[in-house]
């Protein structure tokens, strides 16, 4: 008997090894807390660009961030999870995430920015990469602190170039020998930031 | 007016209590009919898992059981092994149509979330292996091209993850080699779904397992007696044998006691909708003395009488019968979500499987009960005695 139940165990949890396949946090108790140490709880929303505007919305997002939308991640109807950080009642703060094809595996970008859509942090929840140590490192995220999508309008995601003077220019590669994954990060913060706007700041505005 | 009419119009005349009474009888048989379909739904579905495993008998290391929470304890440190000579003797065997060899191997991988994760790899060989699993089907691409290729196949979800499709490039966690995906396998609904699939060799070489199995599925050939054959196996030393026979075993018999306790309450719940429809007539038939009375002084015979009151018991269970089907049907996605979640170990595939037969088992059940518990009823208003009923108060 004992026997079996293990062996069911066995079965059962690898059949959990990937039995989630949104982007969410991993923790968000824990994580939500290292992010915004002062908050005092969050809130949790479902978003697809789908409920959030249809194809239209969707054409218009991939032409924001000067790519087509591609593979199963980047379908209109993927749910994103966007997180509120509250104090007491008063929002200061969000954190999303996005799926993003690296070289080597799905990657997880994960930003957290005040309410006005400023980075105030940036996390790889999940990277496969040859350089995954320096790419986690917290130099190469902090120096997405302070950028916010205005920064990111004029770069363009598929050559990896952006405007004389603009800000991305100066976000450094740790890895060089690893740059199709530093792109790739680029590329799903940008999408990231897009997303935001759409689901979180152009609400506001309309308000 | 034919005496059912009678019987209708008697009912509809105490709306509230007739509409209780039917939903009595609704819930009872929903109860019922969910019950049924269960049975039948858990089974079958437990049965076509076991069988999507492709093996008869699973022979993996004595000891694996303490190794499988050390797997998710630690990362797959401290695993037990098999043999591979193990595999070829089995293999040799006339008994055993055919055997395939896995090695499952897990790795920590640091760099997924905020305190790293287990990433789990299974070799397998890229000839008997495909074999045994012949109802994979693929979403794109094929098997490994050699035992030796550095070559993945994924499982659907496992590629939704990774974001992989045919032609790309994968990196293993613990090695520093580069894989292609060669292959998306389709949703199968089981633990293979995320799965990451290796040439066995290729993960013994890259892992440094030269020569060794976590598992080895075995099929025997059709007029070979299992149990015998598994008491065969038990004379290898460290080694530990799971029958798929007795894996099904046991999990039938942890759902069984919890069945036996739900079939009780249900009969408990039967019971109560029963005396409930005894109840009301019983109770329509005092209330109608006078009225039953008058009906038998102008020349309705007894067995007019028992007939309308029989038929009241009948209209009410199967009104309630058909209510409580379309319940059960309706809410079928609720019980069995529900079902799930008190469930010791639940199966792929729906658990609960309404059939045209259990239909009509319930139906003829709740209403043949019915029918007989409005028997007393149906005898008591005929035997009033039409004189005594006129000149009575009530």
């Amino acid at each position: 008997m004992k026997k079996i139940l293990s062996f069911l165990i066995c079965l059962l949890w690898s059949a959990n090894v990937y039995a989630a396949v949104g982007c969410d946090l991993n923790d968000p108790d824990r994580d939500v807390k290292r992010f915004f140490p002062n908050s005092t709880g969050y809130k949790t929303e479902y978003l697809s660009v789908e409920k959030a505007g249809g194809k239209e919305l969707y054409n218009q997002m991939e032409n924001e961030l000067g790519d087509n939308f591609s593979g199963i991640y980047e379908k209109i109807d993927v749910p994103y999870t966007l997180y509120t950080v509250l104090d007491n009642e008063t929002p200061v703060g969000y954190i999303h995430g996005v799926n993003q094809k690296g070289k080597y595996g799905g990657m997880q970008v994960f930003l957290t920015t005040d309410t006005k859509g400023i980075i105030t942090n940036f996390y790889f929840q999940k990277l496969t990469s040859k350089n995954a140590k320096r790419l986690r490192s917290s130099d190469f995220g902090n120096q997405f602190v302070g950028l916010s999508l205005a920064d990111f309008k004029d770069y363009d995601v598929q050559t990896g170039q952006a405007k004389n003077g603009s800000k991305i220019n100066a976000i450094r590669n740790p890895a060089p020998e690893s740059s199709d994954d530093f792109y790739a990060a680029l590329r799903g913060v940008k999408k990231n930031l897009i997303l935001m706007q759409h689901f979180i700041f152009d609400k506001q505005e309309q308000k | 007016m034919n005496l059912l009419t009678l019987a209708y119009k008697n009912l509809k005349r105490r709306k509230i209590r007739t509409g209780f009474t039917i939903i009595g009888i609704a819930l009872s048989t929903w109860v019922l009919v969910t019950l049924l379909g269960f049975n039948k739904g858990y089974e079958q579905s437990l049965n076509k898992d076991i069988d999507a495993m492709g093996f008869q008998i699973v022979l993996t290391a004595k000891g694996c059981p303490y190794e499988a929470a050390t797997l998710m304890l630690k990362g797959g440190t401290g695993l037990r092994y098999i043999t591979e000579s193990l595999f070829d003797d089995i293999n040799k065997d006339m008994e055993v149509s055919a055997a395939t060899p896995m090695l499952m191997h897990a790795e920590f991988d640091p760099y997924k979330g905020e305190n790293g994760g287990t990433i789990v790899y299974l070799g397998v060989d890229n000839k008997t292996y495909p074999q045994m699993k012949s109802y994979f089907e693929f979403l794109a691409g094929n098997w490994f091209k050699n035992a030796n290729a550095r070559e993945v196949v994924l499982g659907y979800e496992a590629a939704e993850l990774e974001q992989r499709e045919i032609g790309d490039m994968m990196l293993l966690t613990g090695s520093e080699e580069e894989f292609t995906v060669v292959g998306i396998l389709k949703r199968t609904g089981t633990q293979d779904d995320g799965m990451i699939f290796l040439p066995l060799k290729t993960l013994q070489e890259v892992f440094k397992k030269q020569n060794l199995l976590t598992m080895v599925g075995i099929q025997l050939q059709k007029e070979v007696n299992a149990t015998a054959y598994e008491d065969k196996l038990y004379e290898i030393p460290d080694i530990q044998v799971v029958s798929m026979a007795q894996v099904k075993n046991t999990i039938i018999s942890l759902v069984k006691s919890a069945k036996v306790i739900v079939f009780s309450i249900a009969f408990i719940a039967f019971l109560i909708a029963v005396f409930g429809v005894l109840n009301t007539v019983l109770m329509s038939v005092f209330e109608r003395y006078q009225e039953i009375g008058i009906l038998k002084s102008i020349g309705a015979l007894p067995k007019h009488i028992f007939a309308m009151i029989w038929g009241e018991t009948i209209l009410l269970c199967s009104g309630g019968s058909i209510i409580g089907i379309v319940f059960s049907y309706l809410f079928a996605d609720i019980s069995e979500n529900l079902a799930r979640l008190f469930l010791p170990f639940a199966p792929n595939g729906s658990l609960i499987m309404l059939s045209p037969e259990i239909i009509i088992t319930a139906f003829t059940a709740i209403t043949l009960t019915g029918v007989l518990g409005g028997i007393l009823p149906a005898i008591r208003a005929a035997h009033i005695r039409p004189l005594e009923a006129i000149r009575s108060d009530n």
